[in-house]
């Protein structure tokens, strides 16, 4: 391989681990830490790209005095061409069409998150989650069937926000940029994690009744983690689009959901250190097999293995290591607080352990 | 119109194969199984390959496609999901487990669709299967929709006799009602829940031989029919058999008219999945024990 390919691969490897990064550490507070199945994560990580891919063609046209002419899914590429070549020029206009569609999908995931933790009080954790797939695969199939929106099956095309930098530059920029975004939102999740919040939302998912009966309000913390969630997810999306440059509904199915599920499973629920450690496992089996596939003699497409592979590493680590990789450690907070109170105080905490300690 | 209510009667009537099964899993493993919808397409490719190598109608492959489809139902049961709940596993985990267990199978029929085509030299994508007419009535309706609701009749009706007419059924609901008491008295609960997951696939790989003759088909296409078919589930009545079967034919018909009655209004049918995605959502808030609740309190 050429250095150019070398750099490409490194990049998209990196740009996709941090968006898998984002991915779980929503669903690792979610799904890990509170025990909420938010399994419409590919309607919210679609909200991001949808943005993006509904906005950067039109405004950019609307910024650079363009009128768009013809039916948006036919035309979306070729004026996203057209738009890049002037962000090349200008790159004011490349940094406003990054943050305009982020600006535009923040608020709105917030909400649709809100929207979400409404059932979220009502449903038994599997019938929620059930609820959540029903309404995410909702979005997928308005968004592939509305064609104003993104474009239908034809997809839209995406400005290239970076196109005013030169090649290595570029990706450099670009993964500055992603790697950014990826080790900011796992940090949000590690401190959360690691705080007295996180323990808060470890006790309503071990036990909520005796969490409420501690004063803590679940409705609440359910309405503001989902919403953070959310949040975290659209930015997964608006990143992700701009990577791919184009944004296709069928990117985001219920599958999807799955693979983020899987990561957090794979990486450990509970654990702060899960979503790294998932995200690159799902990164390495997925690039390892596109890698070496061309040395794998079998009689079909090997990618369907790299999928049979996933379901089977789940299943085992379900079965054999139910923690995951690396698994909760509950004591992380309790270990660092110890010297400092003193031993008297160890036992008192230790027997509050799954109902909500006193630590807020 | 009569198209219309054809292909809603078949619809219903492998919604109805798939959903009982679906019910029975929640009943004796509390498990949302997403591997169902590929159980279907296991008895689909388990018919067609049989039809393939012995020359006959599809039709008559359907012994092949409940024995594949129980098979894949049981050793997931056997493999997974006993094992899971043994270990205390919650249903979210169960749930997760379905699903990758639905993705193993979906990708090893993909890989089996490709290895089918090259011995077999037939199409195993993006395909259907011609089917044979009749008079009815002095209509002319298509073979399938006789024989699907035939098939789903004969199945459904044996289910009854099995679950509430026979030891075995008695033994069955006794464990779902309380496994521990039954395992007491002496009913080894996991064979008899084995038994019921290998029933539950079986109907659903019944299910599976019927839609080439409808559908255009390929490794994924039980996957699609999974959530129309926990619509049934839910808006029958989680945990009853009886609504399972009642919510397949209320959803099964209110998607085709709905969608048929939008198309004259010009909203393009490609949106009929949303009805019951929104029948899930809306029954789970509004009325959470769906039409079991008009008969049972």
């Amino acid at each position: 391989m050429r250095g150019v390919e070398v750099l490409s691969f490194l990049v998209s490897t990196a740009v996709l681990y941090s968006v898998y990064l984002i991915l779980a550490s929503s669903m690792e507070i979610e799904y890990g830490e509170l025990g909420l199945p938010s399994f419409a994560k590919a309607a919210f990580f679609a909200l991001g790209a949808f943005a993006v891919g509904a906005l950067t063609v039109r405004l950019g046209a609307l910024l650079t005095g363009v009128a768009l002419e013809g039916e948006f899914k036919l035309v979306s590429y070729r004026y996203a061409t057209l738009i890049s070549a002037s962000v090349a020029r200008n790159p004011a206009l490349g940094l406003a069409l990054f943050a305009v569609p982020l600006l535009v999908a923040l608020p709105l995931a917030v909400l649709m998150g809100l929207a979400a933790s409404y059932p979220a009080l009502r449903l038994r954790e599997d019938h929620l989650a059930i609820a959540l797939i029903a309404f995410s695969e909702s979005v997928r199939v308005v968004a592939r069937n509305y064609e104003p929106l993104v474009g239908g099956t034809f997809g839209a095309g995406v400005v290239d926000f970076l196109a005013w930098l030169r090649s290595p530059w570029k990706e450099l920029a670009l993964l500055a940029v992603a790697l950014a975004m990826g080790f900011g939102a796992w940090l949000v999740e590690y401190r959360i994690s690691t705080s007295p919040l996180g323990r808060v939302l470890r006790a309503v998912r071990d036990d909520e009744v005796a969490a409420q009966a501690y004063g803590k309000d679940v409705a609440r913390l359910r309405a503001q983690i989902l919403a953070l969630g959310s949040a975290m997810a659209a930015v997964a999306g608006v990143l992700y689009a701009f990577y791919a440059g184009t944004v296709n509904p069928d990117d985001f199915t219920v599958s999807r959901t799955f693979i983020v599920v899987l990561m957090v499973v794979v990486g450990g629920r509970g654990n702060p250190f899960g979503p790294p450690v998932g995200a690159a496992v799902y990164l390495l089996l997925d690039r390892g097999i596109t890698l070496v596939k061309h040395y794998i003699p079998v009689p079909f497409d090997v990618n369907y293995l790299s999928y049979i592979l996933m379901g089977l590493l789940l299943i085992l680590l379900l079965l054999k290591r139910p923690g995951g990789i690396v698994p909760e450690r509950p004591l992380l907070t309790l270990r660092r607080a110890l010297p400092q109170r003193g031993s008297a105080a160890a036992p008192q905490q230790r027997g509050a352990e799954g109902g909500g300690p006193a630590g807020t | 119109m009569l198209d219309v209510l054809v292909g809603a009667l078949v619809y219903s009537n492998l919604l109805a194969l798939l959903a009982i099964g679906l019910s029975l899993m929640l009943l004796t493993c509390r498990v949302s199984n997403f591997a169902h919808g590929d159980v279907v397409t296991t008895g689909l490719y388990a018919a067609y390959t049989a039809s393939v190598l012995l020359r006959v109608s599809p039709y008559a492959c359907i012994p092949f496609a409940l024995l594949a489809g129980g098979l894949v139902s049981l050793l997931s049961f056997l493999l997974v999901f006993d094992p899971l709940r043994r270990a205390g596993g919650g249903p979210v985990t169960l749930m997760v487990a379905s699903m990758a267990v639905g993705i193993i199978i979906r990708y090893s029929l993909h890989a089996y669709a490709d290895v089918m085509q090259r011995t077999l030299g037939v199409y195993t994508r993006q395909f259907v299967l011609s089917d044979f007419e009749l008079q009815l009535a002095g209509l002319r309706v298509p073979g399938v929709l006789p024989l699907s609701s035939l098939t789903a009749a004969v199945l459904l009706v044996s289910l009854y006799v099995l679950l509430y007419r026979t030891r075995l059924g008695v033994a069955m609901r006794a464990a779902i009602e309380n496994p521990q008491l039954a395992e007491s008295l002496g009913i080894d609960v996991k064979r008899v829940f084995a038994i019921g997951w290998f029933l539950s696939g079986a109907l659903a790989g019944a299910a599976g031989v019927f839609l080439p003759f409808r559908v255009i088909s390929d490794p994924d296409v039980g996957w699609s029919m999974l959530l129309p078919a926990f619509a049934s589930v839910v808006v029958g009545g989680i945990g009853s058999l009886a609504g399972s079967v009642a919510g397949a034919y209320v959803v099964g018909f209110s998607e085709l008219l709905l969608s048929y009655l939008l198309a004259t209004l010009g909203v393009s049918t490609a949106y009929r999945p949303l009805i019951s995605f929104a029948a899930i959502v809306a029954t789970l808030l509004l009325r959470p024990k769906g039409l079991s609740s008009l008969w049972s309190r």
